[in-house]
């Protein structure tokens, strides 16, 4: 039967469909995103190509500023967040194709502001920040992300300022020299673009990757090596003490690594692999190479170093093994890992020393410390002790108390790994206090990333699956080696201070042992001196090492007008990527200052950005009726930015260091696309979700069969979602069905009025007493609807750009008609609910405002 | 008596006195030039040796042990020492003991009380080897499982640029855990890092004992063992073209030491150190790993211009200390063409009476052989030695590999030679070659208990664990005439000038050893010359007029060569050399010292018994075959004619077969000689003319080089100081005769 989704009880069932009813009950007459097209930006159209352009507009067509009154557009149009930036207006002949692929598009690098100010006192006027965001991969995996690749290794850069070829240079002198877009020198152009001295072939210049793509990969000469290609050296640090072997942490990770092995990228058969298991001891293990003779077979050792003064390498051989050649050993250490320890009642976690002898071990080669720890380091050197969080939580000096470094070794060691191009991980999974605050410092400065499991055991069938997904990922990314990041900007542009996880070796050299594809980083660049030219460039290049051997630098250009006016620089202001800027510096102020001062922050700057637009861009007085403008392209900043203030990172209030520090460090790492998500949360309506919700777009594929016809044949595409709705419980119904991404969880929230039949069809029992409630999967049950709703959840988990595999909530919401949910579970499912309701960031959470109240306050701040 | 008496008397009780009759005071022994003292073998190998199975009876006041020399009367015996009256055990009450017999000079006691632990053997491997060398060790290791009785408690401890100790477990892995190679570590540091405290973490089985995991009875573990042995790989760490290997032998040592403190303390040990090279980080340093640092050399020892040895002395001497205390012996196996580093760790080998084998090579004969036999030698471990003698004989010290026990008595004179100050030394380990040298003194003249009894009598009471798991004594109990005022003259017919010469190359090596001391050749010439003053008879100022009785004819040679032997020269010898000789001659009794100080020559002609010659180089003659005994090496070396014939195949014509009997006697007697020895001595077969051949031309006499015109050195201040080093045995032997002619 053709559903018509949940909102309908049905007659009979008592549930009259007026209580459906309310501002924003009404399922979706308007979806939202027909809305903001219809308000959206009415100047040049996105997406449109430079060759649609106009010729006879000026040179600098630039986008229009629209304004828009925020009071008046609630509940904010959300979809807006899914909206690329206000487009680059190029003026023609800026590129040398004149094609939309000549310059950087946004998911691989943009800037804050996509007309930049000519000088700096009109960006200080502004009060909007100027900064770039690079986000050199997409996906973790390079068969997902084709980036076209020049193979002949003919590179040719600026002599001057050291940029690269790209599509936004100009041919000068009858095309036999290149002028640089950076620094506007002549270079002469390469004999090797117009002639093939292998086939003795002219060849046509114009068809070279780098003229066409502003986002490519060199394959780079022998000169862009230090030294030869290392091998890609993975070194497992395995808390083998008793928390780990008694949450079952121990035996899940050497099983996930196991199963994990043939992820790891191998292409050029020289990945190795090295373990040391952690109490108070170091446990080595020598592993030999397989051997086809069983006579001649080597036994895998274990070595025990207790000495954790002056940490010792014990063996000379085998400690790192090759996997493919020793690949059965080990797995046969792996198989045996936990039967190793299991007797273990060691309480004792030397993670420094580990991490010390670790770094002596692979120091000559560099590659990855991949550590697994249930225990706060309690010996040796970098041993913690617990922090006073009764004392400090929530109060003015938590910053300082709780989510500084507690000691000073874990910095002071990032380095030095950065230095021999070490890299280490975290994967934190303790039912107590871990310290995350302070070892999130190792993965920080060394390109790493703390991934952090509270409470997590073995015993628990998702928590397993959780952390075997995301450690079979984590190993499964073609990270690459020794990379370096340089970001170089054209004349009178400076890049100022840099973030993200990497160590800033010097100026304007970002350094990375190994580069990963989950993150991104973001660059403050200020106006040195007042720009003449029309155009700004950008130019971010990451040399490395792939992970098969090959040397390479993914170069990525940017191009951007110049504007001298300040509504031109507003009409084109990117609100993600300044919301991606204000959170760096929101975290940058939390650690260093306090979350008030972060908080503050966040407040005043937004504040600024309003005051600034009414006094300067908002021509006369509208009337008694005072509105909040500002401009339509930044109508979602003040909800991101007063979102964040409500983020677990900077919420007011008692949380748990270790959950507030590693909030934190997601903010400061994670790409646009998930910070967003993050600061906030998709809720899908899916009681009510429209009928090709949940099922496979139907797409079509033309092709040529061997009969030479064209055929076309439908094919699936992803799954449909349902539009979001926004983060307001009053969109809740309590008869309702809601799917929550925070990010980092998924909630499924099922309203604890709902129909038995949904109940049935959701979970396959009628009562919502019987629901199995928290972590916890859905049930498979053979019928449409819960099979759309798995396809649903399912496609919001996926993600080829991430290693993170989001647990499932399961929340059961309150009924006044108390319809079987006994009290226990109702006592049980309040701090569930809470934390659910906690990613509601319009309404009041967390002690703050409503989202409508903060824009008031706001406007009487402004007339005031 | 004559020389045989004295050997009839070592035959019997191991032991070979300077003069077997005592000169009445203090002042008449100096006067004898040579001192009072004795040379003891306690385990010296015998037949129809005594072997009581029961506790011995013990004098109550002086624990001096029931003896022949004891007055038995009715149910009781007078003590010969202290004249103690001491009641006999009840089931001698009617009969006379068997241990009052006059067989019974030494006897040993195959005691009640039962040993606490079976002997313990850790293996202590230099893993830092080329591949072949640890092929050949690890051959040798396996072999030797072979030869340990299956109750021996075992242990595995590696080392190369770190120390590893091994698990001895079937388990999933070969578990080992590790230590920094260039640190020292303390007692409880390495005890925690084993889990040897109380409490283990990861012990499986509470039951267990403290270290089981690494020490184990050899029957229960051997399978294991085997296979971490075999297991065993070179320790190469990436080094640099012009570096040695890693090797920290002196932790591993250390480590050892502490782990064989914690597990086996005071129980006797062998710890058996496999040594392929220098130790070159941590303590104990020998050489840096830098091949541009070259080894340190006497010279530079000597002026203290090397770099770690102060340092690495030391070292091994904390070791040593440690090591004694818990009566553990330290073996030291050497296979290297380099120096190992032997003369800093010659205190640890010494003192815990520990045997040292110095070779080239782990795959050389003399490494496999020697090991062997080391195995199969009948050992003693944790032993003690005390020495009882009646109140007219103190004892200045000992001479040998042992330490004070640092038990003052009453017979103990304040003057010391060697260990003294003490009637009791212990002995971590007993070869049964073990001999010391035992220094004593009569009382000054001026004591009013000058003496006139007519002997002196003197117990050795050794005890000590044998190998088969039993505690044992062995007593030797002797009595030497005292020379009555009248019989003073006599005592020349006393003298055995064997045990002499090297109970005086004892004194002076221990000298040297002590106090690095260059004085000692001067000393041996003054006790020369004074002997020759003594008991020569000449005219004054008549050169020819000289002449030495049969009972000192000898001494003068033994002393000559004596004085050229690599025990006082260290010339063309390394520091390594110099202690592996100097362990060896403090380690063997009397013959086999004897034969150090002056090897032994053979020759075989065609148609004549092979007969023992002169140690000279008019000895090599062209038709000859040598055979020389240095106790080191062995050397058969083939005359020029001898040559001829041999490469003209004479031997395989049939009319001169008897060539080929002929060639083989030299090396059947000196397998012969192979038979007993350890270690097992280079065996050099050449021919005149080859380079070979300096091993034998190094050691005779050079007659054949002799002028007149190089005893141009005269005696100087004093008057004792004879001629030069390189003097032949004629010139030094007329420049001895003419400071003593001479001399007022
Ligand atoms: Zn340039
Ligand atoms: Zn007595």
């Amino acid at each position: 039967s053709q559903q018509q989704g949940y909102i309908n009880p049905g007659a009979g069932l008592g549930v009259p469909p007026t209580q459906a009813a309310g501002p924003y009950g009404v399922p979706a007459a308007v979806a939202p995103q027909q809305q903001s097209a219809q308000l959206g930006y009415a100047g040049p159209p996105y997406g449109n190509t430079y060759d649609q352009q106009q010729p006879q507009q000026a040179a600098f067509p630039f986008n229009q500023l629209y304004t828009a009154d925020l009071l008046k557009e609630l509940p904010p149009p959300i979809s807006d967040l899914e909206l690329p930036p206000p487009p680059i207006v190029l003026p023609q002949g800026a590129s040398l194709t004149g094609k939309p692929e000549s310059n950087a598009s946004p998911e691989y690098f943009r800037c804050t502001l996509n007309v930049i100010p000519n000088n700096n006192s009109l960006l200080k006027k502004s009060k909007l920040p100027l900064a770039v965001v690079v986000n050199p991969y997409q996906c973790l995996r390079d068969e997902d992300e084709p980036v076209p690749v020049v193979e002949d290794t003919l590179i040719s850069r600026c002599r001057r300022c050291r940029s690269y070829i790209n599509p936004l240079i100009t041919f000068v002198d009858r095309n036999t020299k290149w002028r640089c877009n950076l620094c506007n020198l002549t270079n002469d152009v390469p004999s090797g673009f117009d002639f093939d001295k292998d086939t003795q072939q002219r060849v046509d210049r114009m068809a070279r990757v780098e003229l066409n793509y502003s986002v490519v990969e060199f394959v780079a000469p022998k000169e862009y090596m230090v030294r030869l290609p290392q091998p890609l050296v993975y070194l497992f640090v395995l808390d083998v003490s008793t928390h780990a072997i008694q949450n079952g942490y121990l035996a899940t990770v050497a099983r996930t690594i196991l199963d994990s092995l043939d992820q790891i990228p191998n292409k050029d058969g020289r990945a190795r692999v090295g373990f040391i298991g952690v109490d108070s001891s170091l446990h080595f293990f020598t592993i030999p190479q397989d051997s086809e003779d069983e006579n001649d077979a080597q036994e895998t050792s274990m070595l025990v170093v207790s000495d954790l003064d002056d940490v010792i390498v014990p063996a000379a051989e085998n400690l790192l093994a090759p996997l493919q050649q020793s690949r059965q050993n080990i797995e046969n250490l792996l198989n045996n890992f936990h039967s190793y320890f299991e007797n273990n009642v060691n309480p004792n976690f030397a993670l420094g020393p580990a991490l010390k002898a670790g770094h002596r071990l692979i120091n000559n080669i560099g590659g990855k410390m991949i550590v697994f720890t249930s225990t706060l380091p309690n010996k040796g050197i970098g041993a913690l002790s617990i922090r006073d969080e009764e004392a400090h939580s929530g109060k003015a000096k938590e910053s300082s108390a709780l989510l500084s470094p507690n000691d000073s070794f874990y910095k002071s060691f990032a380095v030095e790994c950065n230095k021999s191009q070490v890299t280490v991980d975290m994967f934190l999974a303790s039912s107590s206090y871990q310290d995350v605050a302070t070892l999130s410092n190792l993965p920080r400065y060394t390109a790493g990333q703390t991934h952090f499991y509270p409470a997590w055991t073995a015993a628990r069938e998702e928590d397993i699956t959780k952390l075997s997904k995301e450690i079979s990922n984590h190993l499964s990314m073609n990270i690459n080696l020794e990379a370096v990041l340089r970001v170089r900007g054209s004349a009178g542009l400076r890049m100022n201070a840099f973030y993200g996880n990497f160590f800033n070796r010097s100026s304007d050299l970002c350094s990375f042992p190994t580069f990963p594809r989950d993150q991104s980083y973001l660059i403050e660049i200020s106006i040195d001196e007042h720009i003449t030219k029309p155009l700004a460039a950008f130019q971010a290049a990451v040399l490395h090492t792939t992970s098969f051997g090959e040397r390479r630098i993914r170069v990525m250009t940017l191009e951007v007008p110049i504007g001298k006016e300040l509504n031109q620089i507003y009409a084109s202001a990117d609100q993600l990527a300044i919301t991606n800027y204000f959170t760096h510096k929101a975290v940058e102020k939390a650690l260093s200052s306090s979350l008030i001062d972060a908080r503050e922050y966040l407040n005043r700057s937004l504040l600024d950005i309003f005051q600034v637009f009414k006094k300067e861009l908002v021509a006369g007085n509208l009337g008694s009726s005072s509105p909040l403008q500002l401009c339509n392209n930044l109508k979602m900043l003040p909800l991101l930015l007063h979102s964040l203030t409500k983020y677990i990172a900077f919420r007011p209030g008692k949380v748990p260091s270790d959950h507030r520090a590693y909030a934190l460090n997601l903010l400061a790492s994670s790409p646009i696309q998930r910070l967003i998500k993050f600061i906030y949360p998709t809720i899908y309506s899916l009681h009510d979700m429209a009928d090709e919700c949940g099922l496979p777009e139907e797409l079509e594929e033309t092709y040529v069969n061997e009969a030479g016809e064209e055929v076309t044949e439908p094919i699936d595409g992803d799954i449909v979602l349902p539009e979001p709705i926004n983060d307001t419980s009053t969109l809740l119904a309590p008869y309702g069905l809601y799917l929550i991404d925070s990010g980092t969880d998924l909630f499924l929230y099922v309203g604890g009025e709902s129909v038995p039949q949904l109940l049935l069809d959701v979970f396959g029992v009628d009562n919502p007493g019987y629901i199995k409630y928290g972590k916890s999967e859905l049930p498979e049950l053979n019928n449409e609807f819960n099979e759309r709703l798995r396809n649903v959840i399912n496609r919001v988990r996926e993600g080829k750009d991430r290693i993170t595999y989001q647990n499932l909530q399961i929340v059961i919401g309150q009924s006044k008609q108390r319809t079987g949910v006994p009290d226990r579970i109702q006592e049980d499912l309040t701090p569930l609910r809470l934390w659910c309701f906690s990613h509601l960031v319009e309404d009041r959470v967390g002690g703050g405002t409503a989202y409508r109240e903060y824009l008031n306050q706001i406007r009487e701040k402004l007339s005031s | 008596m004559d020389q045989d008496a004295f050997e009839t008397i070592e035959d019997i009780d191991g032991v070979r006195f300077t003069w077997n009759a005592f000169p009445r005071t203090k002042i008449e022994a100096a006067r004898c030039c040579v001192p009072i003292a004795c040379i003891y073998t306690p385990l010296k190998q015998r037949e129809n040796l005594a072997i009581i199975q029961e506790d011995p009876m013990i004098c109550r006041a002086c624990k001096a042990i029931f003896n022949p020399f004891v007055t038995v009367q009715a149910q009781h015996w007078i003590c010969s020492f202290c004249a103690t009256l001491n009641v006999l055990l009840p089931h001698y009450q009617n009969q006379i003991p068997y241990q009052a017999s006059g067989d019974c000079t030494t006897i040993e006691y195959v005691l009640s009380k039962r040993v606490s632990s079976p002997p313990a053997y850790v293996y202590l491997v230099d893993t830092s080897l080329e591949a072949q060398e640890l092929e050949s060790l690890k051959e040798s290791i396996l072999n030797s499982f072979q030869l340990l009785p299956k109750y021996a408690l075992v242990s595995l401890i590696t080392f190369g640029r770190n120390v590893n100790v091994h698990e001895l477990e079937d388990g999933l892995a070969h578990n080992y855990y590790t230590f920094n190679g260039s640190k020292t570590y303390d007692l409880t540091s390495i005890q925690r890092s084993l889990g040897l405290l109380s409490r283990d973490l990861r012990r499986k089985d509470a039951s267990e004992s403290v270290g089981g995991r690494f020490l184990k009875p050899l029957g229960v573990c051997e399978f294991s063992l085997s296979e971490v042995v075999q297991s065993l790989k070179p320790d190469v760490w990436p080094k640099g073209k012009f570096q040695r290997s890693l090797r920290a032998t002196g932790a591993a040592l250390d480590v050892a030491l502490h782990f064989m403190d914690t597990c086996l303390g005071k129980t006797g040990a062998h710890l058996m150190l496999f040594a392929g090279g220098p130790c070159t980080l941590g303590p104990g340093i020998v050489v840096g790993s830098e091949l541009k640092e070259p080894i340190r050399s006497h010279y530079e020892i000597q002026n203290g211009s090397a770099k770690h040895y102060k340092k690495s002395l030391k070292h091994y001497a904390a070791l040593a200390k440690r090591a004694t205390s818990q009566c553990h012996s330290v073996d030291v196996f050497a296979a290297s063409y380099d120096q190992i580093g032997l003369s800093e760790m010659e205190l640890l080998v010494d003192q815990t009476g520990g045997a040292l084998v110095l070779t080239d090579a782990f795959s050389t004969a003399i490494f496999k052989q020697s090991f062997q036999r080391f195995l199969q030698l009948p050992m003693g471990i944790n032993g003690t030695l005390e020495v009882k003698t009646s109140f007219d004989l103190k004892i200045n010290g000992l001479v040998g590999h042992a330490i004070s026990l640092e038990r003052k008595a009453k017979n103990v004179s304040d003057t010391e030679i060697g260990r003294g100050k003490t009637d009791a030394w212990k002995l971590c380990n007993l070869l049964p070659q073990s001999s010391f040298g035992i220094y004593f003194e009569m009382p000054a003249t001026n004591s009013s208990q000058t003496t006139t009894k007519p002997r002196s009598l003197i117990q050795f009471i050794t005890y000590y664990q044998e190998i088969g798991g039993t505690l044992r004594l062995k007593v030797t109990t002797l009595a030497k005439p005292i020379l009555q005022q009248s019989q003073e003259s006599l005592i020349a017919e006393y003298f055995d000038q064997e045990a002499a010469v090297v109970l005086i190359s004892r004194q002076m090596i221990d000298k040297m050893v002590k106090d690095n001391s260059t004085e000692v050749i001067r000393e041996l010439d003054k006790i020369l010359v004074e002997l020759c003053k003594k008991f020569g008879s000449y005219q004054k100022n008549d050169l020819q007029s000289f002449r030495l009785g049969a009972k000192f004819s000898l001494f003068p040679q033994f002393l000559y060569h004596l004085r050229r032997s690599q025990f006082m020269q260290v010339f063309n010898n390394s520091p390594d050399e110099t202690t592996f000789y100097r362990h060896s001659i403090l380690t063997e009794d009397t013959f086999n010292s004897l034969i150090m100080i002056q090897p032994t020559l053979t020759a075989y002609e065609i148609n004549q018994e092979p007969q023992p010659i002169f140690l000279d180089s008019m000895s090599i003659t062209a038709d000859r075959i040598l055979l020389l005994d240095t106790f080191f090496q062995i050397v058969i070396y083939h005359g020029e004619t001898i040559v001829q014939w041999r490469e003209a195949k004479y031997q395989e014509q049939e009319e001169f077969a008897y060539l080929k009997d002929f060639f083989q006697l030299p090396r059947e007697d000196a397998a012969d000689l192979l038979i007993d020895r350890f270690p097992l001595p280079r065996f050099i077969d050449c021919d005149a003319g080859g380079s070979q051949a300096r091993f034998l031309l190094s050691k005779v006499n050079p007659t054949t080089s002799y002028k007149d015109n190089q005893m141009a050195s005269a005696s100087q201040s004093g008057g004792a100081i004879v001629g030069s080093d390189d003097v032949s045995l004629q010139s030094f032997m007329e420049h001895v005769q003419m400071v003593v002619v001479k001399s007022v």
